[in-house]
């Protein structure tokens, strides 16, 4: 029997690309290598009665769309509330910034009043900013050099969107493209652990500290969630970001698509310069009429394909695709609460995310560390215990915590991840204690995810959580090469739809949607 | 009859005033200091020893020489046979201007390397041409581009447009790449690295892992293919290329007239009314001030005459120096173990990529580098005249040197920061110490007191990607124009910004000329 399309990977974005092709009645097979679904979006019971988000573990930039089309909420998809971000400084003090504006403002005026005014301008730039950017995320990206009729004038387009712009937005966004995500915060506000908290969103997932030029971009992406006006900036997914993927497989399946987990793809097959189907490691051979691949660039391009099938150049492009992994994440079973030395008791402050991010320099320093080869000895650190939304992780009384860690580089300078992989959760514990001391009383359980680990257990090649660093020259119309951003591959019929094509990474579910409509626009043809 | 007031005689003024002169409009160059120049001036630093006192290199472009006619004004060319001198603890790597000499020398660290050098180098040219064609015109209007922005921006198009696929998407990939990664791709051995990627970080808040910072890296060659060579060129360094400028323009007919510090830029109603210099008021139509857009602003207009807007824009505008100079009078030529010949170029010290990152490290937390990574020349070597028989002067850029210390201030860190110096420099030349007769320490804090540059920015300003181009120095202000009328910026803080090329010079005149605005 041959199918219409194979996807390989059952994460989102496999998934997503596999309904939308199966609701336009094509007969679709859906192959993932683990015991379950998900990829980087997966729920897992680590430690009995306790169930984790293993790797990602937050939900802002699932594009409404793809919701609304799939209904996913009639799947089971549920986004909870995650409200606000908590930072706790050395000296006792703290910064928390909630969804409530007003409230916001007054802690903001704590620590300054020009900061709290600061904050109202900077909130109406960034949505007007978003607003710019949105449309962009949705578009198959053009490509330069070509001057093709129908490039160009996507290209004008976007020029004459940016000419509508009113001058101030136009300023801004220009900034927001080029600069690092300090400089930028430098021009609106002067307190140190706004900017430093701020500013984290720009480094995650790559190997930049927040005084790069590049990184301020990413700052954007906190507003789009609330453009959309569909949810919060931030969510989590009721039963964990698993729950996304469940709710993504169970809207593909009822469009019929078919999903086999355990089924790790080999190779796959090439006649001539087509694509035909693939070989399981199993070797069953399964043909298709398109292969859509959701694993990264080097999986698919040096793992399932000869090389020697591909144009040197696209080869060598590939070759230098920057993946560099630099976060890891550190899970913890909990048998209480943490207390924090600044805002003690079990309050509110504990349901949003908890950021370790006291001040700029402490995050460059973090960034300093992994420059040179080693991972950071206090760590820029992203946390949140989604059981005191979701009481389902864990049993009663008990709590899960998640705590995304950066910096951790891929290549460590003196021995594997493998041996440090203690000293490191030790490090993240230590850096905990020094805010919430009881931290180490109430560890159940610790597990420790490593970039070597994210790379063995998921796919992802260096622990790139992004499959590929977000950084300008691998954005857009360069990602993932150069002429190649197009979610097509130089094999005929074999198609990329990972999160290493545009717009990239994240729990967005764009990269999927935009390479589905690409097949049907290029079958239909 | 237009009056036409240049504020300030560095290469900038000087060049905008001739070609003001040349369309009839005489202007008056005011230069605070007592001899012209600006940042490029060759003074005695020690009885008999005469060194480029800021930078050391000359980009001026060809048209400009060729329509000054500097050859006739005392610009002397001359080929220094290295280009680049890199010492390290493994000897020296040299790239010189022969392609076979070098690859020799590159040979000597690495096969692959001195295989891919000339093809990279190739890659640089191509892609800088295309750069190179944007900085020889005014920066478009993003708003209402008139025609000769859009004949402007064809040109560019079919620059890129002629590279081909793969060197078009290498501009592309390039601009915002972090050098480092840029200098991975191609080569092998670290000292190759370091030698092609430290201009990339010269005189800016970058390190080699900060990304934009491959683009100035072609932005330099950029620069280097306008002016038709090596910035090391110019036969008595830049205080004889700025006399040949000035002397040019004194004959088109400008008035220059040195120990004249501007006070004041008088506005009225939106307009320029002329200048105070002196305490006397100097009326003109016309103002062109070379100052950075900080100093032209924030120091000399009175602020209820700008918007807070644009005030609040311009404070914003990033021009925070990360470089200090240290010129040395020598008694001797210092023995680093190679060819005095091998020396002619520039000299680095900096050794890997690890280097010059950690250096930067410091600058990020307001320290100066511990051990600076080191930019030099030694004029002396091709200019005689410099010191005394058997004398040296060297010529020294110390990175990094934040203006502003989280702790303590310049004053005092002056003497601590030429220890570092020398101490880097008796690395791998021992013994210097004894053969230094007498030092002069430019820190970023002198920079600005006595030499006018606002944050001691060297380049008047950040040259990285949000402050270039059409974003130089602010959105919707880069074509030369001001807020107020009848004043222009002519100076490094426009496009296309520093390296002594006189670009911005010209493209501001230019720009007032062309618009019948004078």
């Amino acid at each position: 029997m041959r199918y219409d399309a194979i996807i390989i990977g059952g994460g989102h974005n496999g998934l997503t690309a596999a309904a939308y092709l199966a609701r336009a009645g094509r007969k679709v097979l859906v192959l993932e290598r683990r015991h379950v679904l998900g990829g980087a979006a997966v729920t897992e019971e680590v430690f009995p009665g306790f169930q984790f988000s293993v790797c990602s573990y937050v939900v802002s930039l699932l594009r409404p769309e793809i919701i609304r089309e799939l209904d996913l909420p009639r799947h089971g998809l549920e986004i909870l509330p995650l409200d606000g971000t908590f930072t706790p400084m050395p000296n006792g003090d703290y910064l928390w910034r909630v969804n409530d504006h007003a409230r916001t403002r007054r802690e903001i005026a704590r620590h300054s009043r020009l900061d709290a005014e600061a904050y109202d301008e900077y909130g109406r730039a960034m949505v007007a900013m978003g607003r710019f950017v949105k449309p962009i995320l949705g578009m198959q990206p053009p490509d330069p050099t070509s001057l093709s009729p129908s490039g160009l004038k996507q290209l004008l387009g976007l020029f004459r969107r940016f000419q509508q712009l009113p001058p101030q937005d136009q300023y801004n966004q220009v900034q927001l493209m080029t600069m690092s995500s300090v400089d930028f915060l430098d021009q609106w506000f002067e307190t140190d652990v706004l900017k430093a908290t701020m500013s984290a969103s720009g480094i995650i997932g790559t190997f930049l500290g927040v005084r790069s030029p590049g990184t301020a971009y990413v700052l954007l992406h906190h507003y789009m969630g609330e453009i959309d006006g569909a949810f919060r900036s931030w969510g989590l997914a009721r039963g964990g970001t698993g729950a996304i993927s469940e709710a993504i497989a169970s809207a593909a399946r009822a469009a019929g698509v078919e999903i086999r987990t355990m089924a790790p793809v080999s190779t796959i097959l090439v006649r001539g310069n087509t694509a035909e189907g693939i070989v399981l490691e199993n070797g069953d051979e399964i043909r298709s009429n398109v292969v859509a691949s959701s694993v990264d660039p080097r999986h698919t391009f040096q793992r399932f394909l000869d090389p020697d099938m591909l144009p040197d150049e696209f080869v060598e492009d590939i070759r230098r695709y920057k993946f560099r992994g630099s976060s890891a994440k550190v899970n913890l079973a909990l048998d209480a609460l943490p207390e924090f030395t600044a805002l003690p008791g079990p309050g509110p402050h504990l349901r949003g995310a908890i950021s370790i991010s006291p001040s700029v320099d402490y995050m460059e320093r973090a960034y300093d560390d992994a420059k040179y080869g080693r991972f950071s000895r206090r760590p820029y650190m992203d946390i949140v215990i989604p059981s005191l939304t979701d009481t389902t992780l864990a049993p009663a009384g008990k709590h899960v915590m998640s705590c995304f860690v950066q910096y951790a580089p891929y290549h460590l300078k003196d021995g594997t991840w493998d041996e440090q992989r203690e000293a490191f959760g030790d490090t993240v514990i230590d850096t905990l204690a020094e805010y919430a001391p009881n931290i180490r009383s109430i560890i159940r359980h610790r597990q420790v995810v490593t970039p070597l680990d994210l790379e063995r257990e998921w796919g992802l090649s260096e622990g790139n959580i992004f499959q590929g660093e977000l950084t300008l020259e691998q954005l857009f119309f360069l990602r993932p090469a150069p002429g190649w951003a197009r979610y097509r591959t130089p094999i005929d019929n074999l198609y990329m739809c990972g999160s290493a094509t545009h717009p990239g990474g994240g729990i967005m579910g764009a990269p999927g949607r935009n390479a589905a409509m690409r097949i049907l626009s290029d079958r239909t043809a | 009859m237009t009056t036409a007031i240049v504020i300030g005689g560095g290469h900038n003024g000087l060049v905008a005033a001739f070609y003001l002169a040349k369309a009839g409009v005489t202007p008056i160059v005011l230069e605070a200091r007592d001899e012209i120049g600006g940042g490029a001036v060759t003074s005695e630093i020690h009885p008999g020893f005469r060194c480029p006192t800021l930078t050391h290199e000359v980009l001026l472009q060809q048209r400009i020489v060729r329509d000054m006619d500097l050859g006739r004004h005392g610009l002397e060319l001359l080929q220094p046979a290295a280009r680049v001198c890199s010492l390290s603890p493994s000897g020296p790597l040299v790239i010189y201007d022969s392609p076979d000499r070098t690859n020799q020398s590159v040979r000597a660290f690495s096969g692959k390397d001195a295989d891919a050098f000339p093809a990279f180098e190739k890659a640089v040219e191509r892609t800088a041409s295309v750069l190179a064609s944007v900085f020889e015109y005014v920066p478009p209007s993003i708003t209402s581009p008139a025609g000769t922005d859009l004949w402007n921006l064809l040109k560019t198009a079919r620059a890129f447009r002629s590279l081909g696929r793969r060197d078009a998407y290498r501009l592309l990939r390039w601009g915002p790449m972090p050098v480092a990664d840029l200098m991975h791709e191609w080569f092998d051995h670290e000292l190759l690295r370091a030698t092609v990627a430290a201009p990339a970080v010269t005189g800016t808040m970058l390190g080699p892992r900060s990304a934009g910072s491959s683009l100035m890296l072609l932005m330099r060659d950029a620069h280097r293919q306008l002016a038709g060579g090596s910035p090391l060129r110019v036969k008595g360094g830049p205080g004889r290329a700025t006399r040949a400028l000035a002397a040019a323009a004194r004959a088109a007919g400008v008035d220059i007239r040195t120990s004249t510090p501007v006070e004041r830029i008088l506005v009225r109603d939106n307009t320029i009314r002329g200048i105070t210099a002196g305490g006397k008021t100097l009326e003109a139509d016309v103002v062109f001030s070379t100052l950075d857009p900080k100093a032209t602003f924030l120091r000399l207009i009175e602020p209820s005459e700008l918007s807070p807007d644009f005030t609040g824009k311009i404070q914003n505008y990033r021009a925070a120096g990360t470089v200090a100079k240290v010129n040395l009078a020598l008694a001797s030529l210092p023995d680093v173990g190679c060819a005095p010949e091998s020396l002619t170029g520039r000299i680095q010290i900096g050794p890997d990529l690890d280097y010059i990152e950690r250096a930067f490290d410091h600058a990020k937390y307001g320290e100066f580098s511990e051990r600076p990574w080191l930019e030099l020349t030694i004029p002396s070597l091709i200019d005689d005249s410099l010191a005394p028989q058997g004398a040296h002067v060297a010529s020294v850029y110390v990175h990094y040197a934040p203006r502003s210390l989280r702790s303590g201030d310049w004053t005092v860190a002056r003497d601590a920061l030429l220890d570092a110096v020398i101490a880097v420099l008796e690395g791998p030349a021992p013994g210097i110490r004894s053969q230094i007769v007498g030092a002069q320490v430019i820190t970023p804090f002198d920079l600005e007191r006595e030499h006018g540059l606002s944050g001691g920015h060297i380049f008047h300003g950040e040259l990285a990607l949000d402050q270039l181009f059409t974003m130089r120095p602010l959105l919707g202000h880069a074509r030369y124009r001001t807020p107020i009328r009848g004043l222009y910026l002519c100076g490094a803080g426009t496009h296309p910004g520093g390296f002594m090329t006189g670009a911005s010079g010209r493209l501001a005149a230019s720009t007032a000329l062309t618009a019948s605005e004078i």
